[in-house]
């Protein structure tokens, strides 16, 4: 068999994983860059470089702290303990978190371009028409981003399926909870394994350069947000 | 419809500080670019809130600040058509047209869709996208989805200056004869004088934020004749245009005048005239090379600036020429003198096809 059945098992982990943080980002990243984009308030800027923060900081940091959070001693860690969840780290929704924070940035950024270059008007428009702010959001301002939508979305996949360090701060390397498909190229190695390293590397490589072929091929724009990033 | 504006607001260098109270239907405010007239009308649509002041509406409060009331934009029934037509790009022209209308309560409903696409001639456009219609389609279109959104009131923000020449004088009788069937007032902004006298009624003027009179917009182009470099602009309706040795001979008010030929494209149409393109003479001349001389009589005479305006008839109808002072007192010219005006017959300019300003 090309992959063995541990390689299957952290490649479907693996998109299972970017799946999820890419729904719970849409619906998280949205009223984000919606505010980004709309707001006057003096604070925006310090929002905006705090969900730009995960594209320069080292994922070895950011899943340091969040490991302090998350554990049985930080705030994080007490809350999920009140609750009843028990504690986040080492566990595959412990990851769901992490990542949600990892990929913010290529979520909001892109929302927000789409969100900014919609201008003011077509928003006016809707409102001496008769539509309320939201739904003049459902009706004209969500259609018109749709372009920035898709971008976000696959931005924030390809992304997901790319972290590693942040991984293995957060994750560990638990086969079929935490064990991403970056990790088990790493395990490979470790243990020379070199074929199915060479394998799994192969798959993802090719994975990579399509979701990238797509975003170029279907959206010119889409470039511009991976220079800036 | 009857609009009581008492507003401020500061931009930094900038400050707009208007007291309207007007009532009419056809009301126009008039002013150079800069002079505030957009802010003016976003703070009436609720577009933007002013510093202080009071708005009111056929008795009702839209905006106060003492009293601490901002009605907000969708719950103000003020629709506006702007300078770029702002059509939403997601919608085709059907979806475009109904975005308004879906969202107005039943009972203020009283203008028909199918009625109102009848008058604007949108049938054909109902099912094409909004991306690749003409300029005037697409404003004709904004026109439509504004109307149809059963406002109290339209604001009408420099809707012709986006469009060239000949399309905006197409423009007008649609904004107009829409307005009218349907019953409701517009405010009609603008910085053109000749857009102002086809469109509207009452005129309020405004210059650097200020608020500098309220007149007839036939008034205003009359107060401006003297400081304007194009003079006044009379606008005749000419018709039922014959070739008579390579030029063109048309009815005007049951007399006829002479064109250069280049502008027959159409038989008929409205034409503009400057008033400093008419020669006066209190005789009759013997021989002139102006293919126009018209017998006239002196209506009254205006002043503006340092020119002098004079008021003719000229069988049924009217124009302006300007002279200077001087000349008015060699020629005695006064109300009642009879007078010939010399045109020459390129001194006219077609502003529309007569189809158009006939249409209901």
């Amino acid at each position: 068999m090309f992959l063995a059945d541990s390689d299957i098992q952290s490649i479907l982990l693996t998109v299972k994983l970017a799946s999820v943080v890419t729904v719970i980002l849409l619906l998280l990243g949205t009223p984000i860059a919606w505010w980004l984009a709309r707001s006057r308030s003096r604070i925006k800027g310090v929002l905006g470089a705090v969900v730009a923060l995960p594209l320069v900081l080292p994922p070895s940091v950011l899943g340091f702290y969040l490991l302090l959070a998350m554990g049985p001693n930080g705030p994080v860690g007490q809350l999920t303990k009140t609750l009843g969840i028990g504690a986040l780290p080492f566990t595959f929704w412990g990851l769901v978190v992490a990542s949600v924070f990892y990929s913010l940035p290529f979520m909001v950024q892109p929302l927000q371009n789409a969100f900014e270059s919609i201008g003011d008007r077509p928003l006016e428009v809707a409102a001496t028409l008769g539509a309320s702010p939201l739904d003049a959001f459902f009706t004209v301002a969500l259609p018109l981003a749709r372009p920035g939508f898709l971008t976000a979305s696959i931005l924030t996949f390809a992304h997901t399926v790319g972290e590693f360090g942040v991984v293995l701060m957060i994750g560990g390397n638990i086969p079929g909870i935490s064990r991403v498909a970056s990790v088990q190229i790493y395990d490979h190695v470790e243990a020379l394994e070199y074929g199915q390293a060479h394998r799994m590397a192969a798959v993802m490589l090719i994975f990579s350069f399509l979701v990238l072929l797509a975003l170029y091929v279907w959206r010119p724009d889409a470039r511009k947000i991976m220079r800036r990033d | 419809m009857h609009l009581a504006m008492t507003v401020q607001k500061n931009f930094g260098a900038f400050t707009l500080s208007a007291d309207i109270t007007v009532s009419g239907d056809r009301i126009g405010i008039f002013g150079t670019s800069g002079s505030g007239k957009s802010t003016l009308v976003s703070m009436l649509a609720g577009l933007l809130e002013p510093d202080s002041g009071e708005i009111i509406l056929d008795g009702v409060c839209l905006f106060s600040s003492a009293r601490g009331i901002h009605l907000r934009p969708e719950k103000r029934r003020i629709a506006m058509v702007f300078q770029q037509h702002a059509l939403f790009p997601h919608l085709n022209v059907r979806n475009n047209l109904l975005y308004g209308y879906k969202r107005c309560p039943a009972e203020f409903r009283t203008v028909d869709f199918d009625t109102l696409v009848a008058v604007l001639e949108l049938e054909p456009l109902l099912h094409r996208g909004v991306t690749n219609l003409s300029g005037g389609e697409k404003q004709r279109v904004a026109l439509g989805r504004a109307i149809l959104a059963n406002p109290r009131l339209l604001l009408m923000d420099e809707p012709l200056s986006a469009l060239d020449d000949s399309l905006r004088f197409q423009i007008i009788p649609y904004l107009k004869s829409v307005s009218e069937q349907f019953g409701i007032p517009y405010l009609f902004i603008s910085h053109s004088l000749v857009e102002m006298r086809l469109m509207t009624d009452t005129v309020l003027a405004m210059e650097k934020g200020l608020m500098t009179g309220q007149c007839s917009s036939e008034q205003l182009a009359r107060n401006r004749m003297g400081q304007s470099s194009a003079g006044y602009i009379n606008l005749l309706e000419l018709s039922s245009m014959t070739e008579r040795d390579g030029m063109c001979a048309y009815r005007w008010q049951g007399g006829e005048l002479l064109l250069s030929a280049g502008n027959w494209e159409t038989t008929a149409g409205l034409f503009e005239l400057s008033s400093k393109d008419i020669i006066l003479f209190k005789k009759h001349p013997e021989a002139i090379s102006a293919r126009n001389l018209l017998h006239c009589t002196v209506a009254g005479l205006f002043e503006s600036g340092a020119k002098l305006g004079v008021e003719m008839t000229c069988g049924a109808g009217t124009l302006v020429a300007e002279i200077v002072p001087d000349a008015a007192r060699e020629l005695a010219i006064e109300k009642g003198s009879v007078v010939y005006a010399a045109i020459k017959a390129s001194a006219f300019r077609r502003l529309a096809a007569a189809t158009s300003q006939t249409r209901p």
